[in-house]
Order: C-alpha cells, then structure tokens, then sequence
C-alpha cells in the first residue's frame, strides 16, 4: 500500500491481529444480542487494530526516508571489523553478505551481515524498502549503538539496507 | 606472531561465580521442596515465604548475567518476572506447580546462559586492565618502544583512540603531525611507518575512497614488531588491511611503552585493540 511517496508494509502478526478479532467479533455478535448493540463502536475499534499499526508504518517509514540521505551523506565506509564501542553514535557504512534474517514478519527485522573481516547485527526499527534474504549482498547505512542502549555490544540501527548484486 | 591466547591466563579462578551458579537450582527448587514438605505436613503458613528462594535466585541470575561482556536480557529481566511471580496470590497447589516451573525455567535460563553467552568478563575484558594475547605482544614489543619520546607516545594514543572512534580525520591529522614532529633520530622508524600507514588509511576512510592500487607496509626488517606478519598467500586486500591491523597494534604498543598518562583512554579502547589482534 503507498500512502503519498511512503510503501506501507502492515506486519502479518498487525493482520492475524485483524483476522482473529474479526473472528471474535462475528462469532460474539451471533451469539449475544448484547453485542450487537454495540457493534457502532465494537467495528471501528476492530479497524483501529490496522489503522493503528498503518499510521505507525507510514509515520515511521516517512522519517526514514527523511534522515536516508543525511545519512548517506555523513556515514563513513567501514570494514565490520572497525566498529568498535568508541564509535557509538557514528555514521557508518558498511557492505557485506546477509547470514541470517530475524523477525522480518513483525516489520522490525534484524540481520547478521559479514564482510571478510567479521560480523555485526544490524537492527532496523522499521520495515525495508527491499526484502533482504540470507546470501544477499547488500550496503547498510547507519549509526552504531549498543545493543541494549546502555550496555550490549555494538551494533548498527539500520537507517537503510539496500541490496547491491542479487545473490 | 603474536597468538590469540587459547585460554585467559588473566582470568581469576572465581570460584564465586561457581558457587552462585550451583546457587540457583539449589535456591529455586529448595523453595519449591520447602513449600512441598510444609504442605505434606499439613503445617500452616504462608506460602510465598517458599518463593522467597525462587526470587533470590532470580537476583543471582540476573547478577550472573551482568557480570558477562555479552549480556543476556532474559536472564537480566528474571527479577522483574519474581515480583510479579510473588505478588500474585494463589492457592497451595497453583503455588508448588508454579515454583517448580518456575525453577526450571531458571535452570535453563543459567544453562543457557552459561553455554551461549561466554564466561564472566574478566578485569581486562571489562577493560580494567591489559590482558590476553595483547599483553603479551605489549611485552614483546617493550624494549623496540621504550625510547621514544613522551609527545611521540602521546600522539600514537591520540591517532589510536581518534581511529577507534571513527574520527578519521582527526586520526590523519595527528598522524601526519606525528611525521613532522617525529623526523629526528630518536623517533624509532618502524613508529613512524605505522604513522604514514595510518595516515594513508584515515584518509581513504575519511574521504570514502576506494583501495589505492600500491600503499605504504611495513619492510621486512619491521616483521618481529608485528602482531600479525604479512602472509604471501593473502590478497593484496588482504595485505592493505594487515598493514593497518598492525600499524594500529604498534601505536598502541609504543603509546602503552611510553605514555603513561593515556594509559585510561588506552584501556578504554583495548576490546578495539584485542579484536585487531584476534582477527584474520
């Protein structure tokens, strides 16, 4: 779905969310007349559960697209190896080869990507513009932080993954 | 060359941290046994008091977890999961069932722990003081440093430290000043060749430019001062960033020798120079 110049990706866990709901909600209004009394309000709060996680897509994509090219402007190419807790709060640009792909299904994926000299979690608050698979070879912007904000080994908050050579 | 150490002769033998982790089944199942034999017996009392020992080894999860370098936010977040555990009233029976799975969970929170998120961090992992194969090249590496000056060993801190943070501007600058400053006999040439090494390097990195096709290294004579020599199989990328590797690992080595005083900010980047040492 594109919301002005923004692709809004809803997570399949937000449509489950949806679906089972729905579900509920049809099988109590057969059930009870009692609810159906309050359908007026019971069916605008079951779209909130996508309206909601749609606003925060497209609100969270938006102000990524914003801050992509100051990003790419400021981050410096580095080998994986190079980062280090010293650079929390850098920009950093680094190339290499995804070896694994977590929680994609809940838009807030989490990739190990390697070069020839190490590997580093790369962790994005917010769904991809392209889907990134394992073996892919792709160039991540972004900014290192600790792994839980205070403590935690470094890793990159992803500002953007882009593919560049299809595995 | 200077090995990765296979095994941590800093790290004390704490047999503390042995003692803490026997600590937790012990404390959690015991609580749950106390509960059970109590109820067997028909003695009344309140039976949160059992869940006491499944609170307290909670805590010395999450204790047992801090005290790692790779932290384990589950096993950190178990003392948060007790209070809830023991504010919520409950009858006898849901009361026993729940600590005894209560204890297993925390049993395979510490297994986990224990096999996927390393041992205890040591005073040189916490970066505390020097240790592992690091030290020991420092060591090695003593006698070829201990003659240069004091503001050449400062600059090689500044250069390290500002690289380590990614100011890689900042890291050419000091380093070119260190190639001024440091042309007079008693700099020690292969310091200064670490020097135009990193100096090539920051500015490549600085101003995002591809590899150069020919780059500074390190002669042949310079080898025994190296923490990772030259390997003639390597690629030329692979030989780029092995001169860099050690010219990084020289500076800290001459910095550590003969400054002192940045010995604190040393310290604060050893994890940067101990993964430079460990790495291919």
């Amino acid at each position: 779905m594109k919301i002005g110049n923004v692709e809004v990706k809803v997570s399949i866990v937000a449509i489950a969310v949806f679906v089972i709901f729905t579900i509920f909600l049809l099988w109590a209004s057969l059930s009870s007349p009692d609810v159906r009394s309050q359908l007026i309000w019971l069916i605008p709060c079951l779209f909130l559960l996508l309206i909601i996680p749609i606003a925060l897509n497209y609100m969270s994509r938006s102000q990524y697209a914003d801050i992509a090219p100051v990003y790419e402007a400021e981050a410096k190419t580095v080998r994986i190896k190079m980062i280090n807790e010293s650079m929390v709060g850098k920009p950093v640009r680094v190339e290499g080869v995804v070896e694994r792909v977590n929680f994609q299904f809940l838009n807030r994926p989490q990739y190990l990507v390697a070069d020839r000299s190490g590997a580093i979690s790369v962790k994005m608050f917010t769904s991809p513009d392209e889907k990134v698979k394992v073996n892919d070879i792709v160039e991540v912007i972004g900014q290192v932080i600790r792994r839980y904000i205070v403590t935690g080994e470094p890793v990159i908050n992803c500002v953007s993954i882009r593919k560049i050579k299809k595995s | 060359m200077i090995m990765a150490d296979k095994e941590n002769p800093d790290q004390p033998k704490n047999s503390l941290n042995s003692w803490l982790e026997i600590a937790v089944p012990v404390l959690s199942f015991g609580g749950a046994l106390f509960a059970i034999v109590f109820w067997i017996n028909g003695a009344s009392f309140d039976f949160r008091i059992s869940i006491v020992g499944c609170v307290v080894a909670s805590w010395v999860l999450a204790y047992l977890a801090w005290i790692r370098p790779k932290k384990d936010i589950v096993a950190l977040s178990t003392p948060v999961y007790s209070f809830i555990f023991i504010a919520v009233p409950t009858d006898i029976f849901s009361s026993v069932i729940l600590q005894i799975l209560y204890a297993i969970s925390l049993t395979v929170l510490l297994v986990r722990l224990k096999y996927r998120f390393g041992k205890p961090g040591t005073a040189a992992s916490l970066g505390k003081e020097l240790g592992g194969s690091l030290k020991t090249y420092i060591e090695h590496t003593r006698d070829s440093f201990s003659g240069i000056s004091s503001e050449t060993a400062h600059l090689a801190a500044v250069v390290f430290v500002r690289f380590a943070e990614g100011n890689y501007d900042d890291a050419a600058q000091s380093s070119k000043a260190a190639l001024i400053d440091g042309e007079n006999p008693g700099a020690g040439s292969p310091l200064m060749r670490a020097f135009g090494i990193i100096q090539e390097h920051s500015t490549i990195l600085h101003k995002s430019l591809p590899s150069p096709v020919t780059y500074l290294t390190f002669p042949e004579h310079d080898i025994p001062l190296l923490a990772k020599p030259p390997i003639a199989a390597h690629d030329d990328d692979m030989k780029f960033y092995t001169a860099l590797d050690n010219a990084l690992l020289v500076l800290y080595s001459a910095s550590w020798t003969a400054s002192e005083q940045d010995r604190p900010h040393l310290l604060a980047c050893q994890a940067f120079a101990q993964k430079l040492m460990s790495s291919k």
